[in-house]
């Protein structure tokens, strides 16, 4: 019976000039994000080759020069493109895409492709996800809004129900219809974005078997969406009368919780936990810096030093062996502050996170009024942009710096001890330091973080399709 | 129960207004039953009670001996209607949409020579049943909306004033087509307006006016002058009554 229900709706959607019309406009809005989201992911993608390459050109290139000196000059830690960042840019063009992994400071990513660009490239937040976010919910009120109103209307419901099919069976034949056409949208919007990065793909980008994970687990969560904002469309075109009044309730449900409460839900997470100024954030963290410094007399101090040295030297050191030792003590005191000022960092960075992550699970309880809140956090997530994937990357690059810092230093430690405070290091030195091998986060670890808001989603579509089969099941006078 | 169509003291009211009140009425098998009436007398109601549209506020209404609120599923394979305006969809053909209705009222895949036969017998050209829906005239509606109903060969049948609109010709086939359902054994009910085709075709006739039966009466031997002024009678009544 369902597939009679089925068949006819798609018959009637395929004899519809309107959906026809539609849909080309749809399918031109998707090709266009697409080929925005390709080209503005290739530009990147080149840029980042051409920064990469120039960078270790000009470090490998310095000839001999003090370590020191070379860590002030050090590296940058270049972010990759993101799995599929164009499906989701995310936040990505708001955190910066490069950290210059400099001695002493933590410095913050730069480069914010935001910030770079003129007004009109707004564009580029035209994206395949912003565009699906924003469509697919009008798509489905205009599939569904007049589906049993319409019947209603007509008088075929009557008619239907007279002849013995149920209520029920009608919802679900229709429910059926609107979700599988979304559905295909979906499909192919993923699919495209997946081949897509699979010709982005760099070094740094995570297996194939991950990124085809991440599009299953993207088309869930826009799968769910549909699921739910169907139900919704279905619920409202059966408790009204008509058809016009179906699609205005439908469209304000619309605008408010795909438009406003997402906007609004983002002004309110910063309105309860601020997220501080630049520059309150770093003068707090001088401050701080300050403040952790132990005295150079003192036994913190000392037990540091002791655990720079052995780690140089790769052993224990003997009792009293260290003022015997043959090290360039300059270089010692180097990488003892650098220890120290980066157990400080590490704390405030970790503590500017915190505050992004009590944003995010404000928004988390706002999106039981909006599901398009959860479903941009998993967007983004499984895309591979949002804030935990750029804390992930810029804690590898914090890592990355206290390897080359301390390989620098030890360096000037072990070989500038002939007495000379300006040790320079050989020419060939230079292409021993290691590359930035950045891998990013695998899908394991984007679900765990994300499983709350797929649960919110999941939430809601039990809570549609339950209302929906109640309804299909009481409602009795027609 | 040799009666297929049972309406003991049913009654429905909206709010303060009483729509039916009280009704006792039976329809049996290979019998027509016409209710005459005008606008607003509880004809629709009558029939919409019957097909579960509505709950009664209280007695009950039955077919085939089934209760009709508390056995929904089970009337509804039982019974078969046809509005007074079949509504059908227009982006379908007349064969598609019979195809839909009749698979949706639980045949399993129709057979499109079974449709074609079904057309036929309901008088609807063959060529005219490729066409989409929304060309149709209103008596070809009403012939669909008849072929959808013989379709389901359900033990009692329900019309909905299915002749208004209909031009004479049509509506003798109609008539006919209903009278040769009820000799094949299904019981008819039938609201309608056409005193005529109501003598001609029904075995009683019930006369309807503010939510009651007011009158019971066999067409047999009575010319149709008669049945006006029976009828004509009635309202005077009424308006007495109200007046």
């Amino acid at each position: 019976m369902n597939i009679s229900i089925i068949k006819k709706e798609f018959m009637e959607l395929m004899r519809d000039g309107r959906a026809i019309s539609l849909s080309a406009i749809v399918g031109l809005l998707l090709v266009l994000a697409l080929s925005t989201g390709l080209s503005n992911e290739r530009t990147k993608e080149q840029r980042i080759f051409q920064a990469k390459m120039a960078d270790a050109e000009a470090f490998n290139a310095q000839g001999e020069k003090n370590p020191h000196s070379a860590a002030h000059f050090s590296r940058m830690a270049h972010k990759p493109i993101a799995p599929l960042s164009s499906f989701d840019p995310g936040v990505s063009s708001f955190l910066g895409q490069v950290i210059w992994l400099e001695a002493h400071y933590r410095n913050p990513a730069m480069f914010r492709a935001a910030e770079d660009a003129p007004e009109l490239s707004r564009l580029e937040n035209f994206s395949l996800a912003g565009v699906l976010t924003l469509v697919i919910p009008l798509l489905i009120i205009l599939l569904g809004y007049g589906s049993i109103s319409g019947e209603k209307e007509r008088g075929t419901l009557r008619q239907l129900i007279g002849s013995g099919t149920s209520l029920q069976t009608l919802l679900l034949g229709k429910f059926i219809v609107i979700s599988a056409t979304l559905f295909f949208v979906l499909l192919i919007t993923v699919s495209f974005s997946i081949v897509t990065s699979i010709v982005l793909l760099d070094e740094a980008a995570p297996s194939m078997s991950d990124l085809l994970m991440r599009g299953a687990s993207l088309l869930s969560s826009y799968g769910l969406y549909v699921l739910i904002l169907t139900a919704i469309t279905l619920l409202v075109s059966t408790l009204v009368s008509e058809s016009k009044t179906a699609l205005l309730i439908l469209l304000a449900v619309w605008a408010i919780t795909v438009v406003a409460l997402p906007r609004l839900s983002a002004s309110i997470a910063e309105q309860v936990y601020p997220s501080p100024h630049s520059h309150e954030f770093w003068e707090a963290t001088d401050a701080s810096l300050e403040a952790n410094r132990p005295d150079g007399a003192s036994a913190d101090y000392a037990a540091v030093e002791q655990r720079v040295i052995e780690r140089a030297i790769g052993r224990s050191l003997e009792e009293g062996e260290a003022e015997n030792l043959s090290i360039n003590a300059r270089g010692v005191r180097f990488e003892v502050s650098e220890v120290i000022d980066s157990e400080t960092y590490n704390i405030a960075f970790a503590e500017l996170f915190e505050n992004y992550a009590k944003q995010r699970n404000l928004r988390r309880l706002l999106s039981i009024f909006s599901p398009t809140i959860a479903l941009q956090h998993l967007s983004q997530a499984f895309s591979g942009t949002d804030i935990n994937a750029h804390e992930h990357f810029s804690n590898e690059a914090e890592r990355q710096r206290n390897d080359i810092v301390r390989m620098l230093n030890e360096e000037m430690m072990l070989n500038g001890s002939g007495g000379t405070s300006r040790y320079l290091a050989p020419a060939e030195f230079w292409e021993t330091v290691p590359e930035f091998q950045y891998r990013q986060p695998s899908i394991g670890s984007t679900w765990r973080q994300s499983f709350p808001d797929f649960f919110i989603l999941l939430f809601w579509g039990w809570i549609g399709l339950v209302a929906l089969f109640l309804l299909g099941r009481t409602r009795a006078e027609f | 129960m040799s009666e297929l169509l049972l309406a003991q003291a049913l009654t429905k009211k909206f709010q303060s207004k009483t729509a039916l009140h009280e009704l006792n009425l039976s329809v049996r098998r290979s019998e027509v039953v016409c209710l005459l009436g005008a606008n607003g007398a509880g004809k629709t109601t009558t029939i919409n009670l019957f097909l579960g549209f509505l709950k009664p506020t209280t007695g009950a209404a039955y077919v085939d001996g089934l209760e009709v609120s508390s056995n929904l599923d089970e009337v509804r394979k039982k019974i078969s209607y046809v509005p007074e305006q079949v509504s059908l969809y227009p982006s379908l053909t007349g064969l598609e949409n019979l195809d839909y209705f009749v698979k949706l009222s639980g045949k399993r895949q129709p057979h499109e020579s079974y449709l074609r036969e079904l057309l036929g017998r309901v008088g609807l050209d063959q060529i005219v049943a490729n066409n989409r829906v929304k060309s149709y005239s209103k008596g070809m509606r009403q012939k669909i909306g008849l072929a959808i109903s013989l379709a389901k060969d359900a033990k009692a049948l329900l019309l909905d004033e299915p002749l208004s609109g209909l031009d004479p010709s049509a509506a003798n086939e109609f008539s006919n087509l209903l009278r040769g359902l009820a000799d094949n054994g299904t019981a008819v009910l039938m609201a309608t307006h056409d005193l005529f085709r109501a003598k001609e075709i029904s075995d009683r006739i019930g006369i309807m006016k503010s939510g009651c039966l007011v009158q019971e009466l066999s067409p047999d031997g009575m010319d149709q002058a008669s049945l006006e002024e029976i009828y004509l009678e009635q309202m005077r009544n009424s308006d007495e009554t109200s007046g």
